[in-house]
């Protein structure tokens, strides 16, 4: 294959390197005026990484706020984990308590509930004011079928029965990602408020 | 103190007692007052006189945080007072009247004569013991001199301690003798051009006094408390001090203490607090706790960082700062606890 035209030219479009499916993913996704590409691609790239390494499913993307209607500070990210990702100690003991009763050990199958994604990158500066703005324009859980989906791979069903509430869930929370320059992307969940720490 | 139990009662407010910039308190009630009543730990800092290298368990003094100090002050359960100026008013200031400091000199004596005799007496008591084993006679007179002063190694160490014995009954009667009761004399005037340099008791060693020969020489007693004849309560200053000076995280330990949670200081998981929801003694800490200013910008490596090592130890990171108003006016407290997603 011949790298340059014999008179100096660039390659031609057809010898370029075939676009990575995070840049298709882009160029599928025009970034909306409301906020900075950047963020909205860091919000994509996000996401990508929660359905193609996590294996999660209907991950949705939102610039706006579903209980406000204002412009978000940044767009938002939620979707459906393969498994329950955060049990309340309070509720894992009512849990064993119950399979206890039943004769049984080891925690029961949970279904899965939908979480919200804060996506960041770890050269940003954050503060404890951004946090509050965040947590002040989500609802407790996300709501499903609202934001734009990006991903489907969900069954359908896993996510009408994920919207029976959860009486242990109280207190909003999030999941802090933070994705640095080699892509790598990390999880914390960050609550809104004092939560007692998981004995896992 | 075994009286100190639950059935003691701390009148408050009490006294925090401020030297070099640390708050001291160093009576056992108030410690376990301020521990039971108002949530408050401090951190016990005195060396233990039977084990003073270890540093697992210390004694009293208690030292607390300044954020400790100012949350008991400000709510009106406790007073600063300036040890240094308070032991000089009490002690030089003529707080003592000569027939006091008179009788207070006497029963120091008293003390370190019968502290003198008493090791005297342990001292005859172990030599005996020891030769009764050694030759199985409790009348060591009948033991010709010569077994004494044996060439072994043994016995060269006995006759050492044997030479030495009757000047010097041991380590503390070394010192004894170089600051004797003559001192005790000199406690209470005004030594120095500075006597605020430290505390009183520090005068210059005087001259040794010759004590009696029949009695060995008292020891000098350095009393461990002030009290008699300093009041062990001193009253609130005049004009109050300011004060503590806190770090820019006390809103936060005040939040977190108003809901009962215990703080103790959080350097050995790399954090401002650690957070209990009970007494120490009986629970795990919950949260690893940074305060911060609401506006106050950090680095996305930290959060990661305390989630992560709050997650290995079974805690939660928890940051928080006071979130104002948008009219600029206060509106408490926002706190966000971080763990590990697991994924």
């Amino acid at each position: 294959m011949a790298a340059c035209a014999p008179n100096g030219t660039l390659p031609t479009p057809s010898t370029a390197p075939h676009p990575s499916a995070l840049q298709l993913l882009f160029e599928s996704h025009p970034a909306p005026p409301q906020h900075p590409a950047h963020l909205y691609h860091l919000a994509l790239q996000i996401a990508h990484n929660l359905r193609h390494q996590h294996n999660w499913s209907d991950v949705r993307v939102y610039t706006h706020s579903p209980t406000s209607k204002a412009v978000l500070p940044r767009p938002l990210v939620s979707g459906l984990p393969p498994q329950r990702l955060y049990v309340h100690p309070d509720e894992q003991i009512a849990l064993l308590q119950r399979q206890k009763d039943a004769g049984k050990t080891g925690m029961p199958e949970l279904r899965s509930e939908r979480e919200w994604v804060l996506p960041s990158h770890l050269r940003e500066k954050w503060s404890l004011k951004r946090f509050g703005e965040v947590f002040d324009q989500i609802a407790l859980v996300p709501g499903a079928g609202r934001g734009e989906l990006l991903f489907g791979g969900g069954d359908g069903e896993d996510t009408a029965e994920a919207q029976e509430d959860n009486e242990w869930r109280t207190t909003k929370r999030l999941l802090l990602a933070t994705l640095d320059d080699d892509s790598t992307v990390v999880y914390y969940i960050v609550h809104d408020g004092i939560v007692k720490p998981r004995q896992n | 103190m075994a009286s100190s139990s639950a059935a003691a009662t701390v009148a408050e407010p009490f006294p925090i007692f401020t030297v070099a910039h640390k708050y001291i308190l160093y009576d056992v009630d108030t410690v376990s007052h301020a521990r039971a009543a108002h949530n408050i730990t401090g951190v016990l800092i005195g060396g233990l006189p039977q084990a003073p290298q270890q540093n697992v368990f210390s004694g009293i003094p208690l030292e607390l945080m300044p954020e400790e100090a100012r949350l008991l002050v400000e709510k009106g359960v406790a007073y600063l007072v300036d040890d240094v100026k308070a032991h000089k008013d009490g002690v030089l200031g003529g707080a003592l009247a000569p027939e006091e400091r008179r009788a207070f000199q006497n029963a120091l004596r008293k003390h370190g004569a019968a502290a003198a005799r008493d090791a005297e007496r342990k001292m005859e008591e172990r030599k005996k013991g020891a030769l009764e084993k050694k030759f199985g006679s409790s009348d060591w007179n009948d033991i010709p001199e010569d077994m004494l002063l044996s060439t072994g190694k043994r016995g060269a160490k006995k006759g050492k301690k044997a030479g030495s014995r009757t000047p010097v009954p041991n380590s503390a009667a070394a010192s004894g003798t170089a600051t004797p009761a003559e001192e005790v004399e000199s406690l209470f005037t005004p030594v120095e051009a500075g006597p605020a340099s430290g505390p009183p008791k520090t005068g210059p060693p005087r001259a040794p006094s010759v004590a009696s020969s029949a009695e060995p020489t008292p020891f000098a007693v350095t009393p461990a408390t002030s009290t008699p004849p300093l009041n062990p309560i001193p009253p609130p200053p005049q004009e109050e001090l300011p004060l503590p000076d806190v770090p820019s995280s006390y809103p936060l330990f005040k939040h977190l203490h108003e809901k009962s949670y215990f703080m103790s200081p959080g350097l050995r998981f790399g954090c401002q607090y650690t957070a209990y929801p009970g007494d120490p003694l009986r629970f795990h800490s919950h949260f690893l706790c940074s305060g911060m200013g609401w506006e106050e910008e950090f680095d996305l490596l930290d959060i990661v960082g305390g989630g992560r090592l709050g997650t290995g130890v079974k805690k939660g990171y928890l940051i928080g700062g006071r979130e104002p108003d948008d009219a600029g006016q206060e509106k408490g407290v926002r706190t966000f606890c971080i763990e590990w997603g697991g994924m």
